[in-house]
């Protein structure tokens, strides 16, 4: 480990270490033009800062003030309650549902979507005849709205006229419909939250193998044909070379996604609405239920907000983690 | 090495093999993901009591095809309206995001700017501001910006998620870029800024692209926004404008909405494919050889 | 108008005869309204603007009507300029909460079925003296509307219509096995009970939607049940006729439904009759219409019933209420005065064009024989419900913690657990807690 060139060491773990030392031998002479730099620097984030900060920063504040406030729909005065509103919550039996159930939500489909994406990506790069095509088809759940097509789910998941019970049935993998044998997707509790959770994954996997794959392309054929030279084989190359390498981009991916899936309410409330008897409650659902359709803003805010200090820290580390890994 | 000590097999047997695997492990995918679509695609050209007759196939025609749902998109809604509307929102916001993310990406994972890593840390938390929240002091916001009832809003309103979003996947993918690249360009006589835009904005053109994917599909995904900022029959997106008029009470028009759900979606895929498809080719021989 | 629904124009028999309907009953209506209609408005509302904001009809020609001809000919003859917009039904509660945040929006808000005037009374403008007009003029409102829009006293909307979900039944199947029209929730149950194991089971949502919570309340006011009193503070779900009515709920679920019912949404038993497997639904009439549009042969055999009365005789039939209102920011309060007693005065224009579904607050237009369903041999049965139709919080008024246990499903949730087989006294015991925790949220606020 030399640092003196990309085709430095035989072991293969060492080179991706091998790659951050210029990077940080780079930083002398960037010294030299310091406030240049900076100038520079503050002028590329400005925009996005000040855009980010005045239309979400100033309305987040306006959110944790609800939260803590007695405000309703309708109400033009709020006062002051405290924890009030957490306390509320936490006393409602649903809310410890919605809890569980937004939990195993997310993490249930975390872990489907990871697999399904990182695999897809992994075939993907593969050359083969109809490649295009098909990346074409798999890309398309996600690029359909979202509150269309999860009414095309619903109406493949009817209890009556489900084209997956039509297909299951005949394959002799489930009874006839009116027998016990024929599930009733959204009615059952138990299947009603995997339900679910199929719809949220056939819709982001193909955005995990997206990112992955853009990823995996962005890393510079030069780095690539270094490992190859060395006599890596494909499996070596992708674990010790081209995993580190984006792998900021994937935790980045799965940190958005997993952000993302907590705050959205639409596959749940479009299906569902929560039922049967609150077996898919989520969160978000349930402070939109309580605080617009009800109009208790303010415990709906407690409810919405309810996982944001836990959510911090964790994601304050990761992110720190992530920027302070350099390839 | 493994791969030579294998018993000789002619290059095209090979080739067959390898296609015969890849097919083989590629198809669960593809049929997860597109049969709903078939589904969809179907069902919009379906007359309304084929839907209910489940004694037959239910994956093709047991009715005459009818263009009758497009018909009712087309003729009896606004959805002309709403599909432009759709992607020059989404254009729009794409634009904002390229502008405002793509800078602030690159100096976030360049520069090493003091308080940079707050700030970007800062913009990633604003993404944990649940919408149903949110979209109460944004309505203030826009009335005051005269947009209400205009998708204007959704333009200025979009980039509040598009943004953070963009922001941090472009830093992911600026940082693959070896410093040795920038430093090369540097010493080549690219001053800071030719060097972002002459070497570093082309090795990532596959991440600013998809960004720019995502900024445009994102966009296309909301429901609360449009519904909260924008109820004119003429100026709503699709996913605001279709559950409107094709739920009516408790009658769903389902084969209007899985067109309407389709004609919106397909040509993103098809987008997505044309731009990005130029850049993977050629690269990815590198790694999947 | 900036916008309008195009004309219909597909050429499929059924909407052309709906059009056709529509167009005719159009002309017959206008001039009936402007016989009510003599007064003429004031005139400082000359020249400004009218902004409106409803739900999408269940009926399309309904909202064309309503948007290209109906708010033009007023808007015309006062020289205001009107402009209607729509949003899906479900979610009018969040826009109502974003205009209200942004301090701006339309002029007249419509509530369906979620009446949120409790709510926003302060924000909304007092309308107590069209309202007491309108009943002056046609014969009084019937007893459940005013507990929708008043408070303190005051009236803050205007209820326009509702939508009646009566019993749909095939006599065919019912005279094939000697079966007794569905006219208490007992005979409905022995024909369930009897039609199930030849395929036609019965359904009502056990689940969490709009129907369910309407369908459920009218079972248990029908059996003698009630919400809270008619002061509104207190919970009367704790009672001997709640755990009758979860009883038969239970027994009907086993005898005569599948567990399909656990996933139904507001249409799901509108498929269920044009399938022709339904041997009968408690639905709105939109499943009756769509049989017709679908499934002819169905048709033919499904008539509407009473509502069915529960042991005691006792038939209430809780309804989705339709309430109009005014924003107290709007700066045409006037006109939107005008246009809401114009529009309450044009009610029988408004069942006619709605082919049937708008039912009327107001005593005077709910005389034999109606519009439309009085003029439709199978459909006449509906112009007995205006006497026995309630809403949320029966006998109490819709208030707002009755808004949030409706929204969050509690009522339907009670029923869906005990079909689900939890002992009756835990689901009381557990559905009581939900109410008083609610209830005492609200108080404490």
């Amino acid at each position: 480990m030399t640092g003196s060139s990309l085709h430095g060491g035989p072991d293969p773990m060492a080179r991706a270490a091998v790659v951050s030392v210029p990077a940080r031998a780079a930083e002398r002479p960037w010294l030299t033009h310091g406030a240049r730099r900076l100038m520079f620097g503050y002028t590329l984030l400005a925009p996005a800062a000040l855009y980010v900060l005045l239309l979400v920063g100033a309305p987040f504040l306006f959110s944790l003030y609800l939260a803590v406030s007695d405000a309703n729909v309708g109400e033009p005065i709020a006062h002051f309650v405290g924890l009030e509103n957490f306390k509320a919550a936490l006393e409602m039996d649903v809310f410890w549902i919605s809890l569980r159930n937004s939990v195993v939500f997310l993490v249930v489909a975390a872990v489907l979507k990871s697999l399904l994406g990182t695999s897809l990506a992994f075939l993907l790069l593969q050359d083969f005849k109809g490649k295009k095509l098909i990346r074409g088809l798999v890309v398309i759940p996600f690029t359909l709205p979202i509150a269309i097509s999860v009414l095309s789910w619903k109406w493949m998941y009817d209890s009556q006229f489900s084209v997956i019970n039509w297909v299951l049935s005949r394959m002799g993998l489930i009874g006839q419909f009116g027998t016990e044998g024929w599930p009733i997707w959204l009615g059952d509790p138990k299947l009603a939250l995997v339900a679910c959770i199929l719809v949220n994954v056939w819709r982001t996997f193909p955005f995990s193998a997206i990112v992955l794959l853009a990823g995996f392309t962005s890393v510079p054929v030069e780095v690539i044909d270094a490992a190859k030279v060395d006599g890596c084989s494909f499996f070596q190359r992708f674990r010790h070379v081209v995993v580190p390498m984006i792998f900021p981009i994937l935790m980045i991916g799965f940190l958005f996604d997993t952000v993302f899936t907590l705050s959205d309410l639409s596959v749940v409330y479009l299906l569902t609405q929560g039922g049967p008897a609150n077996a898919t409650k989520i969160l978000p659902v349930l402070a939109y239920q309580i605080g617009i359709q009800a109009g208790s803003l303010g415990r709906g805010a407690a409810i919405a907000l309810f996982l944001v200090p836990l959510l911090i820290p964790a994601l304050i580390l990761v992110l720190r983690n992530l920027k302070r890994r350099e390839y | 090495m493994a791969r030579a000590m294998a018993p000789p097999m002619t290059q095209r047997r090979k080739s067959i093999r390898r296609h015969l695997l890849i097919y083989a492990a590629i198809t669960p995918y593809v049929v997860i993901a597109v049969f709903p679509i078939y589904w969809m695609a179907i069902t919009a050209f379906k007359q309304d009591p084929d839907l209910y007759r489940m004694e037959h196939f239910p994956f093709w025609f047991n009715l005459a095809p009818t263009l009758r749902n497009f018909k009712i998109l087309f003729y009896q809604t606004h959805y002309g309206d709403w599909i432009w509307n759709t992607f020059t929102i989404s254009a729009w916001v794409a634009l904002i995001t390229l502008v405002t993310a793509v800078p602030a990406g690159y100096a976030l994972a360049r520069l090493k700017l003091p308080g940079a890593e707050n700030t970007g840390i800062a913009i990633f938390l604003t993404y944990l501001v649940p919408p149903i929240i949110l979209f109460l002091p944004l309505s203030r916001i826009v009335a005051e910006l005269g947009l209400q009832d205009s998708w204007w809003a959704l333009v200025v309103v979009y980039p509040t998620f598009t943004i953070p979003f963009c922001t941090w996947l472009l830093m992911g993918f600026f940082k693959t870029v070896p410093m040795e690249i920038e430093e090369a360009a540097r010493v080549d006589g690219c001053g800071q800024a030719g060097a972002f835009l002459r070497v570093i904005l082309p090795i990532s053109l596959p991440g600013v692209l998809t960004s720019v994917i995502f900024a445009f599909t994102l966009s296309m995904q909301d429901f609360l926004y449009g519904l909260a900022f924008v109820s004119p029959g003429d100026q709503k997106p699709v996913p605001v404008g279709v559950p409107t008029e094709l739920i009516r009470g408790d009658i769903y028009y389902w084969g209007s909405l899985m067109g309407a759900a389709l004609l919106v979606g397909l040509p993103v895929a098809i987008l997505y494919n044309f731009f990005l498809d130029r850049f993977i080719q050629g690269i990815t021989g590198g790694i999947g050889k | 108008m900036s916008d309008g629904h195009p004309v219909e124009t597909d050429p499929t028999t059924v909407s052309r005869r709906g059009f056709l309907r529509a167009t005719g009953a159009g002309v017959a209506g206008g001039t009936l309204a402007a016989m009510l209609d003599a007064r003429q408005a004031p005139a400082q509302i000359r020249g400004t603007t009218l902004r409106i904001l409803q739900w999408s009809h269940f009926i399309p020609a309904y909202d064309n009507w309503f948007d290209t001809v109906f708010v033009k000919e007023w808007g015309d003859k006062n020289g205001v300029k009107v402009r209607v917009d729509h949003i899906p039904h479900l979610e009018l509660p969040a826009r109502m909460a974003a205009e209200f945040a942004a301090g701006a929006g339309h002029d007249i808000m419509m509530n369906g079925s979620s009446i949120l005037t409790r709510l926003y009374y302060k924000s909304l403008a007092d309308i107590s003296d069209i309202y007491d007009a309108a009943g002056k003029k046609h014969g009084g409102w019937i007893p459940t509307a005013g507990p929708l829009v008043q408070v303190e006293g005051r009236t803050y909307g205007m209820p326009m219509f509702y939508i009646l979900l009566p019993m749909l039944w095939r006599k065919d199947l019912f005279e094939a096995n000697n079966l007794k029209a569905p006219d208490t929730w007992e005979l409905a149950r022995v024909a369930a009970r009897t039609l199930k194991p030849k395929g036609h089971p019965t359904g009502i949502q056990f689940s969490q939607c709009a129907d369910a919570n309407l369908n459920w309340r009218s079972l248990l006011f029908s059996f003698g049940g009630a919400e809270s009193d008619v002061s509104g503070e207190n919970i009367l779900i704790d009672s001997k006729e709640t755990r009758e009515a979860l009883r038969f709920a239970k027994a009907l679920f086993d005898e005569g439904m599948t567990p399909e019912v656990f996933s139904w949404d507001d249409a799901s038993d509108n498929r269920y009759l044009a399938s022709g497997v339904a041997c009968w639904i408690h639905d709105a009439i939109s499943a009756y219409r769509t049989t017709e549009d679908t499934n002819p042969d169905v048709f033919k055999n499904t008539h509407i019933a009473m509502e069915p009365a529960g042991p005691g005789g006792k038939r209430v039939s809780t309804s989705a209420a339709n309430v109009y209102m005014i924003w107290k920011f709007s700066k045409n309060q006037q006109a939107a005065k005008e246009f809401l007693t114009h529009f309450v005065d044009a009610g029988p224009d408004g069942m006619v064009q709605s082919r049937g579904y708008n039912m009327p607050y107001l005593l005077g237009q709910a005389k034999k024989p109606m519009p439309i369903i009085g003029a439709d041999p199978k459909m006449q049965i509906l112009q007995d419900f205006p006497k026995i139709v309630a809403f949320y919080g029966y006998p109490g008024p819709f208030t707002t913690p009755i808004q949030e246990v409706v929204n969050l499903f509690v009522l339907p949730d009670m029923f869906t657990r005990v079909a689900r087989g939890q002992a009756i006294e835990d689901v009381v015991k557990w559905g009581m807690g939900e109410y008083r925790r609610i209830f005492a949220k609200h108080k404490r606020a």
